[in-house]
């Protein structure tokens, strides 16, 4: 078990530094001088050399990709153009405010999915069934783009029940988090529905059913941990999806947290601060999917020794 | 059993979090105002932007400042004397002391303005002392200014917020600000969240039901703004109002939308470095191609006036006898087929210009760009946040954008952005405009001390200015308040300063008195 | 079973049918220029000479929604069309090549999953700078590793069929074999996936305008109609509510045709 483990900490670490590498491709390797975006074609060839000296450009490549991941090792991710603060320290400021909205969504996300799965797998074919499921196509569709402001116009403009934009208290986050949670939400209903269907027809399910169980009693007290498996897996490969929805959601909600910093930056041809949040996000989303493969692991000892994946 | 208790916890976790005093509830005797940006300085020595200058204005005192006419009022200064075309006495008030009970003197009033004046310090103020020879205690409360030459707007320079002698620097995070002499001090500033001010217990007021404070909120979404406006959330929001939002709000039970005059001068910026742009039969076809007439009455709604220039008519300079350029997009084609920029079949002509812009200003941006393909021209907007944009029209990166001076007082103006050597970061010249003659007259204007020799020169800088366009003036914005009807005594400016904010009073008692507390944090 | 399937592709072929001949002939047709403004009619509402009302500039709403349209469909068909053009090759190579090759190349294409799509995505716009073009290379670097995966799926397992060694040894070319043997193989699942892809298409492009990183105005995209509409939420949901339920019914109308294709293909098989 623990070799496991360590064997997937270890193997992270190659993959992180893909990941590092990518970032590092696609902030320098890209047609076109970002020194002259920033100041612009008619600049004096003077300050553009300077600024180029200044930001480390005029290193040659490898040394600048040295400086990077060497700063990486240390936590250090340089300066922000824009505001002069350390990059490190802007993104661990609004780190914590993405991972409220995340988790906000994930909660949500599992207190819809559950009854309605739960209803459309109790009577497949039946109204109920279809009802459900038709809501969770639609919510598939529906994009965080629309549905946002939907919600906004609802419930905050006509409704005035609850804030419009902003991080507060938890009023403020009922809205991004629904947002946000709403598509996963309709992923897992339809997962556990069908997960659910599949477990009726199992065995031992007839065996409970034999000995005196009624159906629903047994669904509950044998067939839904069976169940939840598959749909617990599909949560894990969906979070990295939930963080890149994070993005739209931050901006439309003026929520301060991560993505939103990035868009920002963008904005501000802060090439250093970009670079950071690209390399926060995808780190994590590395991260968070190993652990996801980790607990698979430990849940199932198939995986863990090599066997089949489900 | 379990699932109940559960349950019970869950909602009582709820509960707490939902009934947590949201951030924006007000104290009793506080007013609050929403505000579109953040301050960037609470320091009368660095603050360069119109939303720092105001909250600035309200915590320090100048030796003379404008009056809501427009006229100079002395305000730390009781009596001025010009001696002689280079000197100006200050006779200050006596018996005024900063918020932390110290007794302002001259001294204090010197070392303000030395502080800004030395390089070393990076003040941004500094350039506009420029003209400053030296500033002299001459006794406790008495100060004399000498300029290099005669200079006309020397008293300008003398609407510098003061602080005590011997205050540090800044440095880059301040959350501080220094003592003052204004009506209000500072309680607490949380960078791009809020400023509370509460009044300087060393100006105590007589009247009950003045204002206790003023919480200025940063509120960027326009929509929040005009929400808690409705809501009664927010007590005044100061211009930023989305002209289309101004119908909705004046139906609005309790709230009173107030337009006045305003100084604000919206204006096209042409960049002179580019080839195009410096034939002046393009200009003239661009000021020929704008409806601005269509532009105030639909997109402004009506607050604002078409400008023939700089000055309005309100300042004592102001000469209205200039050419102007009527919506006329036959005659700008014509121009633009003379300047030799010939049509295509679709129409177009093969001069595509770029508009830099922020994401607030990018409708205007998409109406100019559709006024001006009608005419053949394309235009390429490039949208950024402020400090991006404002970072390229310093460098001069853009052809070209729409932007706005807030607060022209003195004609001096026209020598800060049309004086050929005036480019960034020493003036404000930012589209390197170059004409000998607009110098000649410009740098005149500065050293003329008589005022009517002064307005004959200003009235053929204004001609020239409507001539050659260095400038496409648009319009003269109006002053936007939009205030709870429960806050009485407000007073506009035209410059847009908030000054009056120290004389509001509460007109419902209760407001006062409730048993709240302070404001939370 | 078989009622479920019919529904899921009826109803979704049907939509995808309505929104490419939207797509196709609503340009034509409108009589408005999605560009002209008319400033006397900002944030009017529905009235007869336009359907949906006209937005902050007063264009016509239901024009842009159709250029719009348009827009979304060309986008989205041409990244999905390069994005699968890209992976087989790569993909197919990769089994046709076997051995070090094929794992270095899938090392490759894991590295590249492990980055987060849109995220990819976002940095290559912003990078790469607005334009049409770099948006659909920026989009194309979103999808690729899926048909990457799911072609050299499908040739691995070919290469190892009898009738497939059967025909090699008789001589076939191995274009021959592809035609004759792969593509029905894979028609089944890319079909599948493309048309999901479409859709997922659709929401990333609205996104990058949504962000100001995609199609630039003028240009009516659903992206950029939604972020013109944020100020006006309050005075003109209007604005928003148009676009947003355009790219819902789009993205609807192609999940449904994918769902109903998957249940199709899942039968024959």
């Amino acid at each position: 078990m623990i070799a496991y483990l360590g064997r997937r900490l270890l193997a992270l670490i190659p993959v992180a530094l893909g990941v590092a590498t990518i970032t590092f491709a696609l902030i320098h390797l890209v047609p076109g001088d970002p020194v002259v975006a920033m100041l612009g074609d008619m600049a004096a060839p003077a300050d553009i050399e300077g600024m180029r000296h200044e930001l480390g450009l005029d290193r040659p490549l490898w040394q600048q990709y040295a400086a990077f991941l060497g700063g990486l090792a240390t936590g250090d991710l340089g300066e922000s153009i824009s505001t002069h603060q350390r990059v490190a320290h802007l993104i661990a400021q609004r780190f914590p405010a993405t991972l409220e909205l995340a988790s906000a969504g994930v909660i949500v996300a599992i207190a819809i999915a559950f009854p309605l799965g739960m209803i459309a797998g109790a009577a497949p074919g039946g109204p109920a069934d279809l009802g459900a499921m038709g809501f969770a196509v639609v919510g598939i569709s529906v994009p965080h783009l629309y549905l946002g402001p939907l919600l906004m116009i609802l419930f905050s403009l006509k409704l005035r029940w609850l804030p419009l934009t902003g991080r507060g208290g938890l009023s403020h986050l009922i809205l991004p988090a629904v947002t946000l949670g709403t598509a996963l939400a309709a992923i897992l209903a339809r997962m556990l529905r069908q997960s659910l269907v599949q477990v009726r027809g199992s065995d031992y399910m007839r065996t409970a059913i034999g000995k005196g169980l009624s159906a629903n009693a047994a669904l509950l007290r044998h067939g839904l941990r069976n169940a939840l498996t598959p749909v617990v897996t599909l949560l894990g490969l969906q979070l990295g999806g939930l963080l890149a929805g994070s993005i739209i959601t931050e901006v439309i909600f003026s929520w301060p947290g991560l993505g939103r910093l990035m868009i920002t930056a963008i904005s501000a041809r802060d090439y250093p601060l970009v670079e950071g949040c690209v390399l926060t996000f995808a780190l994590t989303y590395v991260v968070v999917n190993m652990a996801t493969d980790m607990v698979y692991g430990l849940i199932d000892p198939r995986i863990r020794l090599g066997g089949e994946a489900r | 059993m379990r699932f109940r208790r559960v349950a019970l916890c869950a909602l009582a976790l709820a509960a707490c979090y939902g009934c947590a005093r949201p951030h924006d509830r007000v104290a009793p005797g506080f007013i609050q105002v929403d505000i579109e940006t953040s301050p960037t300085a609470l320091d009368p020595r660095y603050a360069t932007d119109a939303i720092s200058e105001r909250i600035d204005e309200l915590m320090f005192d100048p030796m003379v400042r404008l009056d809501p006419q427009g006229g100079f009022v002395g305000d730390l200064a009781e009596s001025i004397e010009r001696t002689s075309p280079t000197e100006i006495i200050f006779h200050l008030r006596q018996g005024v002391h900063f918020n932390d009970g110290r007794e302002l003197t001259a001294r204090d009033v010197k070392s303000t303005f030395d502080f800004v004046i030395d390089r070393k310090n990076r003040s941004p103020k500094a350039g506009g002392l420029e003209q400053i020879k030296s500033i002299d205690a001459l006794d406790d409360y008495t100060i004399k200014m000498t300029t290099r030459g005669p200079y006309a707007p020397a008293l300008e320079m003398a609407m510098l917020g003061i602080v005590p002698g011997q205050t540090p620097g800044r440095n880059s995070s301040a959350l501080d600000a220094p003592p003052g002499t204004g009506p209000f001090r500072l309680r607490d500033f949380e960078r791009d969240d809020r400023v509370v001010l509460e009044r300087n217990p060393a100006r105590p007021i007589s009247d009950a039901n003045a204002i206790r404070g003023i919480i200025f909120k940063v509120v960027p979404d326009p929509t929040v703004r005009a929400l808690e406006l409705v809501e009664h959330i927010c007590d005044l929001a100061p211009n930023d109002i989305q002209p289309d939002l101004l119908p909705y709000l004046r139906a609005q039970n309790g709230l009173d939308v107030l337009t006045s005059p305003g100084t604000t001068y919206w204006y096209l910026t042409f960049n002179f470095r580019d080839p195009a742009l410096r034939d002046l039969k393009v200009r003239r076809a661009i000021a020929y191609s704008i409806d601005r007439d269509e532009i105030i009455r639909a997109y402004l709604r009506g607050t604002a006036r078409i400008a023939t220039g700089l000055l309005t008519p309100e300042n004592w300079a102001y000469d209205g006898e200039v050419v102007t350029y009527p919506y006329d997009p036959e005659r700008a084609r014509q121009l633009l087929d003379n300047a030799g920029f010939k049509a295509d079949r679709n129409g177009m002509r093969h001069l595509t210009l770029v508009y830099k812009c922020t994401p607030e200003g990018g409708r205007m941006g998409e109406i100019l760009q559709a006024m001006l393909r009608r005419v053949g021209i394309e235009v390429r907007i490039r949208s950024n946040e402020w400090a991006t944009f404002y970072g390229d029209m310093q460098r001069g990166n853009f052809d070209i954008a729409a932007m706005e001076w807030i607060g022209i007082k003195d004609p001096h103006h026209y020598y800060m952005v049309f004086d050929a050597p005036m480019t960034p970061p020493r003036g404000l010249n930012r589209g390197n405009y170059s004409n000998p003659e607009m110098d000649r007259l410009v740098e005149a204007g500065d050293t003329t001390t008589d005022e009517a020799a002064r307005r004959k020169i200003y009235a053929q800088v204004q001609k020239l200015a409507a001539e050659d366009l260095p400038y496409l003036s648009l319009w003269w914005q109006d002053n936007v308040m939009v205030m709870n009807r429960t806050v009485a005594g407000f007073k506009p400016y035209p410059n847009g300063s908030l000054r009056s904010l120290a004389d509001l009073t509460l007109t419902s008692p209760a407001l006062m008195t409730t048993a709240d507390g302070e404001p939370s944090e | 079973m078989r009622l479920r399937t019919n529904l899921s592709l009826g109803i979704g072929g049907t939509l995808v049918a309505i929104l490419i001949l939207i797509g196709i002939f609503g340009p034509l047709i409108t009589r408005h220029d999605p560009l002209a403004i008319d400033l006397r009619l900002a944030l009017a509402g529905p009235k007869p000479n336009h359907p949906l009302g006209c937005d902050a500039l007063g264009r016509d709403m239901l024009a842009r929604l159709m250029y719009g349209a348009r827009l979304s469909l060309a986008v989205s068909i041409s990244v999905v069309a390069l994005s699968l053009v890209v992976g087989s090759l790569i993909g197919g190579s990769a089994a046709l090549a076997g051995g070090r090759v094929d794992s270095i190349v899938m090392r490759f294409v894991d590295v590249f999953l492990a980055f987060p799509g849109f995220l990819l995505a976002i940095a290559l716009a912003a990078i790469l700078g607005p334009g049409l073009t770099d948006l659909v290379i920026a989009l194309t670097a979103m999808g690729w590793t899926g048909y990457a995966r799911l072609v050299r799926g499908e040739v691995l397992s070919l290469r190892e069929r009898e009738y497939v060694q059967a025909a090699n040894t008789l001589g076939a070319t191995p274009s021959r074999i592809l035609i004759r043997h792969l593509l029905p193989g894979i028609a089944g699942p890319v079909a599948v996936q493309a048309t999901f892809g479409i859709g997922g298409i659709i929401v990333a492009e609205a996104s990058l305008s949504f962000l100001g990183l995609g199609a630039m105005p003028p240009t009516p995209s659903w992206g950029n109609m939604l972020d013109a509409g944020r100020a006006f939420l309050l005075v003109a949901p209007h604005l928003t509510t148009a676009p947003g339920i355009a790219i819902g019914l789009s993205v609807l109308a192609f999940n449904l045709l994918g769902d109903g294709l998957a249940q199709l293909a899942g039968r024959r098989s």
